[in-house]
């Protein structure tokens, strides 16, 4: 059973984390593709938590961030939103340098 | 199930001044990708200009839309 503590754990143990539909490999949905290729391209470590893997950590998430869909980008326990968020972020050099600075301290 | 004009109202009638471009990725209605320019957007962050968006879309965004691509602008 999820809660909105083990969001909470979950986003300050990963410095980059994503909630989304199937796994690394095996992402379920194209959104979700679309934020694994971004923390791909990223060139840091990072994790997924497939919300199907449990059926609490979908709500959990959703009220934990105040946002209703996935997939869900972490960095540095921010929540920088869904994968159109992350992609504009990225493209704009944005992500990258907040990736840096999450890793560098 | 919504039309891109559907999608298009609800933005416009959620948001002020909103304008909103509504595209249908799949032609199945339930994958949007949405543009939506707005000077209520004029000092929000990414995330909470999303989140209008969100609002604006209601229930919908989590029952009829499958998926829903956003960019929003702040207008000139």
């Amino acid at each position: 059973m999820w809660t909105k503590d083990d969001i909470q754990k979950a986003v300050s143990d990963n410095k980059i984390l994503i909630f989304g539909k199937g796994t690394k490999d095996q992402p379920m949905c194209g959104f979700t593709h679309r934020a694994i290729a971004v923390a791909t391209q990223l060139g840091k470590p990072f994790e997924v938590i497939n919300i199907f893997d449990d059926e609490s950590i979908r709500p959990a998430l959703v009220s934990f961030s105040d946002w209703p869909t996935t997939p869900q980008f972490f960095v540095g326990g921010e929540f920088i939103g869904g994968s159109d968020t992350a992609l504009e972020m990225f493209e704009s050099g944005e992500l990258q340098q907040k990736v840096d600075q999450v890793f560098a301290s | 199930m919504l039309s891109t004009e559907d999608v298009k109202r609800l933005i416009e009638s959620g948001i002020p001044d909103a304008t909103a471009r509504v595209e249908d990725l799949t032609g199945t209605s339930d994958h949007f990708a949405v543009t939506v320019a707005s000077p209520a957007f004029q000092g929000k962050t990414r995330i909470e200009q999303h989140k209008m968006v969100h609002r604006a879309l209601g229930d919908h965004l989590t029952t009829t839309i499958h998926a829903v691509q956003i960019k929003t602008v702040v207008p000139d």
